[in-house]
């Protein structure tokens, strides 16, 4: 009898044991892995870049406090400051890829910044993610990757839709003239009106530096276009929509995600009310589950919603942790950069839908919204 | 024709602002020969420290003014001691305290930066005249009226003071040669602490002005008034007032006109060519008269 159990337990634990041993090897190896992450919360753009570094520091906290790593492993975010320069940025990286417990990295809003980093990491085979770059051709597998999306799609996703509600047959646009993103954004902007009739009657600049926009609002509002675009960067445009709402002008305007932070909306105030922009997240009007999660935690956290710059913080730190998941054992760069290849989609995705397309993040979602006058973000009703 | 008088006034307001803070500029460069960095920092502070005063206390538009003009005067003399005095006591040259002053900029800077939570903020709607004095047939912003008034009643103050004061005497005595103003009678030291005060407050003024009408108060504004200062300084002649502020003003409605009429992005080309051909041809700018090295 005894023998008569023991032979079926014995066959079943030999089963078992390839069963365990294939378990076991799936699992990564406790311990703590960092992730190497240049930060921008000084500088010209640190307004964004203070959200984006809180993001991520937010998604290391779930992921570790979830345990979704695994028992006794954790994330890490070693942190250097770029505070939006070049140099400043290249020697914290080079630190940071020089510490073999680095195992992934993560940087930059300036996509000069982001392109000169990429050789280092290339040539360290170290995975990097791109949190607010927009230069297209960014990514390139396995190292490098970008979630942030690319300035086009949404430019024209919300000028066709302007062009539906709307049908300007004027348009004025206001640019920077020393950014290549923004002018890119423009252009994409531009080609879709005109080809719906859409007559461009000036085209105003001004420079990344420039802080008083006065001569640029009076010289739009001369043109009297039945709509004015702008694309230019968190500071300008909200300086310039104040300037031409002083002035008088009652007429139309659209913008872009740069205005969906709530601090730029507390500086301007009702005079940003119906301007439209697109997004693809907005804390206000998220639906899917990990988005709602994301700003509730956000907001525990920080005592502020999130903007769409700490999303970007957010997934960053996602895509990495989600390749260090599929991994077993105590991968090197070089095995989580070849994981994180394979990926054509982001768990936990607060956008409610990405894809992830030879490394370049990629939203099928574009939310046409403006503030309304008591500061909330809703959709935009003309 | 409307367009035309509507950039006449925003380059006037915009040439103000860079008069007023160059005149706070060329005061140390032609008192103290310091070629200050740091002076931009001094406007972006007395911005913040208005918004300050607007927002926490609901202090009304005059002691806005006040409270930033005072903020800077204090960090401009705060600067001066920790600084430069020390250099001064070592009789270091003029590139010694213009590293000191750069290091001083970026600590501003930064420092600035943290008080505002790395965001461009602006003062509440209703801390500052903000209404429109005429929209027809040109749009009149009161704020830019005030800009060009103050920039008049400064330059006109300053000198006179400069010239009719015996305290101008004593500042201009001591930029000249602050051992022979001290036999002549003059206390240095408090003509030192005076002027760095003085300059501080001028370029607050600018700064707290600018960050109303720009609705920018931020590290970046005492930044983009820096160069544009230095320009006026120069162009006007570092040693005079009146140069400086009609420099300022012609550099402000050079850089609207460009824009307007050019190009935006030929705009800074065409300002900072002006200050090169009078470095060439006329160094001592239009009202100035001594060298650019001190004897």
């Amino acid at each position: 009898m005894t023998l008569r159990l023991t032979k079926p337990l014995l066959r079943l634990t030999a089963a078992l044991v390839p069963l365990l041993g294939a378990t076991a090897a799936s699992a990564l190896d406790a311990g703590t892995y960092k992730i190497g992450f240049i930060a921008d919360r000084t500088g010209v753009v640190a307004f964004a870049g203070v959200s984006y570094a809180r993001g991520a520091e937010l998604a290391v906290e779930q992921i570790n406090a979830t345990g979704a790593m695994g028992k006794d492993t954790k994330l890490e975010i070693v942190e250097r400051e770029g505070g939006s320069d070049a140099a400043k940025s290249i020697q914290g990286y080079n630190q940071l890829v020089a510490d073999r417990n680095v195992i992934a990295t993560s940087c930059c809003i300036f996509s000069g910044i982001a392109g000169a980093l990429k050789p280092i990491a290339i040539a360290n085979k170290v995975p990097l993610v791109f949190y607010g770059a927009t230069m297209p051709g960014l990514p390139t597998l396995p190292y490098a990757y970008n979630v942030t999306g690319l300035p086009g799609p949404q430019e024209v996703a919300l000028s066709k839709h302007l062009v539906e509600v709307l049908k300007p047959k004027t348009v004025a646009y206001f640019v920077l003239s020393d950014n290549d993103a923004f002018q890119a954004r423009f252009k994409a902007s531009q080609a879709v009106f005109e080809a719906a009739g859409g007559k461009t009657v000036g085209v105003v600049t001004a420079l990344g530096a420039d802080t008083d926009f006065t001569a640029q609002a009076t010289q739009v509002i001369a043109l009297k276009p039945d709509l004015i675009m702008v694309y230019v960067t968190q500071i300008p445009a909200s300086s310039f929509i104040a300037a031409v709402r002083q002035r008088g002008w009652t007429g139309r305007m659209a913008t872009n995600e740069a205005v969906s932070p709530i601090a730029v909306f507390k500086k301007i105030g009702p005079a940003l009310a119906g301007v439209p922009f697109s997004v693809n997240f907005s804390a206000d009007l998220t639906e899917s589950e990990a988005g709602k999660a994301f700003v509730k935690s956000y907001k525990q956290k920080f005592g502020s919603d999130p903007d769409v710059y700490a999303g970007q913080g957010f997934t960053a730190i996602q895509l990495i942790a989600q390749g260090l998941k599929s991994l077993p054992g105590k991968p090197t760069r070089e095995q989580l950069a070849e994981a994180m290849a394979k990926f054509d989609t982001i768990q936990n995705d607060i956008y409610g839908g990405v894809t992830l397309i030879n490394g370049q993040v990629e939203s099928k979602k574009n939310l046409f919204v403006n503030w309304s006058p008591d500061g909330k973000i809703v959709p935009w009703k003309p | 024709m409307e367009l035309f008088a509507s950039q006449l006034l925003n380059g006037l307001a915009l040439g103000s602002l860079c008069g007023l803070f160059g005149i706070g500029f060329g005061l140390v460069f032609a008192t103290l020969g310091i070629l200050n960095a740091a002076q931009g920092c001094y406007a972006s502070w007395a911005a913040i420290i208005g918004l300050a005063a607007a927002e926490k206390m609901g202090a009304p538009f005059p002691l806005i003014m006040l409270a930033g003009m005072g903020g800077a005067a204090a960090v401009a003399v705060a600067v001066d001691q920790l600084g430069f005095q020390p250099l001064r006591t070592r009789g270091a040259d003029m590139l010694g305290a213009l590293i000191t002053s750069i290091a001083f900029w970026m600590i501003l800077d930064s420092l600035a930066g943290f008080a505002t939570g790395q965001q461009s903020l602006s003062f509440p709607s209703t801390s500052y005249p903000g209404q429109m004095l005429l929209t027809e047939p040109v749009p009149l912003p009161a704020m830019q009226l005030i800009t060009i008034a103050v920039l008049v009643a400064v330059a006109v103050g300053m000198h006179l003071l400069m010239t009719r004061s015996s305290v101008g005497s004593a500042i201009r005595a001591v930029g000249w040669n602050p051992v022979a103003a001290a036999l002549g009678g003059v206390n240095s030291r408090s003509i030192i602490l005076l002027t760095a005060a003085l300059s501080g407050a001028i370029s607050g003024l600018a700064g707290t002005l600018g960050g109303v009408l720009t609705s920018n108060v931020s590290f970046t504004l005492g930044q983009g008034l820096l160069l544009k200062g230095f320009a006026a300084v120069v162009v006007g002649g570092y040693s005079d007032v009146r140069g400086t502020a009609i420099a300022g003003v012609i550099l402000g409605i050079l850089e609207v006109f460009v824009g307007q009429y050019i190009s935006t992005a030929l705009r800074d080309a065409f300002t900072y060519s002006l200050l090169l051909v009078f470095l060439l041809v006329k160094p001592q700018g239009l009202f100035g008269k001594g060298s650019l090295v001190r004897a």
